[in-house]
Order: C-alpha cells, then sequence, then structure tokens
C-alpha cells in the first residue's frame, strides 16, 4: 500500500476546520463494524483497530496519522468485505459446478 | 489505494449526485435482507460457513450474525440474541449510520451527526468486539449463552 503519508490533502480532500478549529475526519468505525459483524472474518478486527486510532492521533494534533489510520480501517474494511464476497462467489460456483456435475452424470 | 489510481477528471455532466452512494448501498443492503428474511440460513448447505469457524472450529465476533439476523428479520429478537447479540447491538447502529450518510449526501433538510466521533468511542467498541469473541468461546456457563 505504497507507505508513508498521503499529501495534504490527497485523500477526500483537505479537512474542513483548517487552523484553530479540530479537523474532521472520518475514522470509517462503522464500516469496519459492519464487516466485523456480517463478513464473518476477523479482518474487520484489524479495521477496527485502525478506526479505533484515528480519534485519538486527531486529539493529539497529528493529522497526518490520523489519515493515515483511517485510510487503513478503510483499507481492511475492504479487504474483508472483499474476502467474504470471493468465498459466496466460490461457494455458489463450486454448487453451480457440482449441479451441472450431477446433471450430466445422472 | 486511492493514492495508486491516478485521479481521471469526470465531467460534470457524468458525475453521479452524493446521494447515490447511500441509496446504492441501501439497495444492496435490503435486497440482502429479503434474501436473509426469506431463505432460511438454520438450513445447512443454503450459506457458506463462516471461513474462520471452518479452519479454526471457533466462533468469530460474527457467528451467527445470519441465523440470528434471519430471527430479527422476522421479529423473533429474543432468538436474534440467542444467535449473536452483538449483531442486534450493531443492526440499529448501521441503520442509524445509513440515515446519517444519507442526511450528509442531501443538501437539504437536518445533518445527523456521524456516529464513532467520540474519543472513547472505537475503542469501546474494540474492547467490546474482542471481550465478546473470547467469552463466546469459553466452554462453561455463563458464557455458553453467547454462543451462536
Amino acid at each position: 500500500m505504497g507507505g508513508g503519508y498521503p499529501p495534504p490533502g490527497g485523500y477526500g480532500g483537505p479537512p474542513p476546520g483548517g487552523y484553530g478549529g479540530q479537523p474532521q475526519i472520518n475514522n470509517n468505525l462503522v464500516w469496519a463494524i459492519l464487516t466485523t459483524v456480517f463478513c464473518c472474518l476477523p479482518l474487520g478486527i484489524v479495521s477496527i483497530v485502525f478506526a479505533a486510532q484515528v480519534n485519538g492521533k486527531l486529539a493529539a494534533g497529528d493529522v497526518a496519522g490520523a489519515m493515515d489510520s483511517a485510510k487503513k480501517a478503510k483499507t481492511w474494511a475492504m479487504a474483508s468485505a472483499g474476502v467474504g464476497v470471493v468465498l459466496v462467489l466460490l461457494y455458489v460456483a463450486v454448487f453451480v459446478f457440482l449441479g451441472a456435475a450431477s446433471f450430466v452424470t445422472s | 489505494m486511492t493514492q495508486l489510481l491516478p485521479r481521471v477528471p469526470v465531467h460534470p455532466l457524468l458525475r453521479l449526485p452524493a446521494v447515490a452512494a447511500p441509496l446504492a448501498v441501501g439497495a444492496v443492503a435490503a435486497a440482502s435482507c429479503v434474501v436473509v428474511a426469506l431463505v432460511d440460513p438454520n438450513q445447512p448447505g443454503r450459506y457458506p460457513l463462516c471461513p474462520f469457524y471452518a479452519v479454526t472450529g471457533r466462533w468469530c465476533p460474527g457467528c451467527g450474525s445470519l441465523r440470528g439476523l434471519h430471527q430479527l428479520l422476522n421479529g423473533n429478537v429474543g432468538a436474534a440474541l440467542g444467535f449473536n447479540p452483538l449483531m442486534v447491538l450493531a443492526a440499529p447502529i448501521l441503520v442509524y449510520s445509513w440515515l446519517a450518510w444519507l442526511s450528509r449526501s442531501v443538501a437539504a433538510g437536518p445533518t445527523l451527526p456521524r456516529f464513532g466521533t467520540g474519543a472513547r468511542t472505537p475503542l469501546v467498541v474494540l474492547v467490546v468486539v474482542l471481550a465478546f469473541w473470547l467469552l463466546r468461546n469459553l466452554a462453561w456457563a455463563p458464557f455458553t449463552v453467547l454462543a451462536p
């Protein structure tokens, strides 16, 4: 995933707020919860771990670090969802194959 | 991932409105709920087994969520809690978050606050999920009620 911090404003545009105000960064926690509960894979928990880093880093003034953690939370949630979708497709493919095989042999 | 792909400028007429993303996700979620409500996951062989359970023989925090969702969508909250209380807890958060996303993507009307912006909320979620994962795999009472 490249490594290093994304360039300022490179991910989802510059955070609103600017100087003085607390910038808001989406920590992607909800996607992490969704993939943990419904994709049946502990990959979603890795996503929660990164989502949990965002607010703390933001509070400490580490905007670049918070954006990096938010991006990783999103990536791991997508990985969890992706593995779930691939497994379902494989499962369906195996059933279609077995069904076709039994149709041919019977 | 978004960095690796070059940003291609999209013609304004071809650009989808902001409301398209939550509507698409809502449509997929609604269609999935219809399937899970009608096709009973208690019958073996209809849905794939949890890969974590298949490999390790232990329950993951999401195990039982499909059977639980089937019960929840059919109005049996008690049975849903028995399969996966974490899923029953997460369901209203997910529905609310979708509504908040929809409200942010529509210019008119009020904007609902995002879930999980509190300083400790993500950490609480992490601790709850990890504790639930550990406790539901313990083989003695009262933790056995957490197993699917």
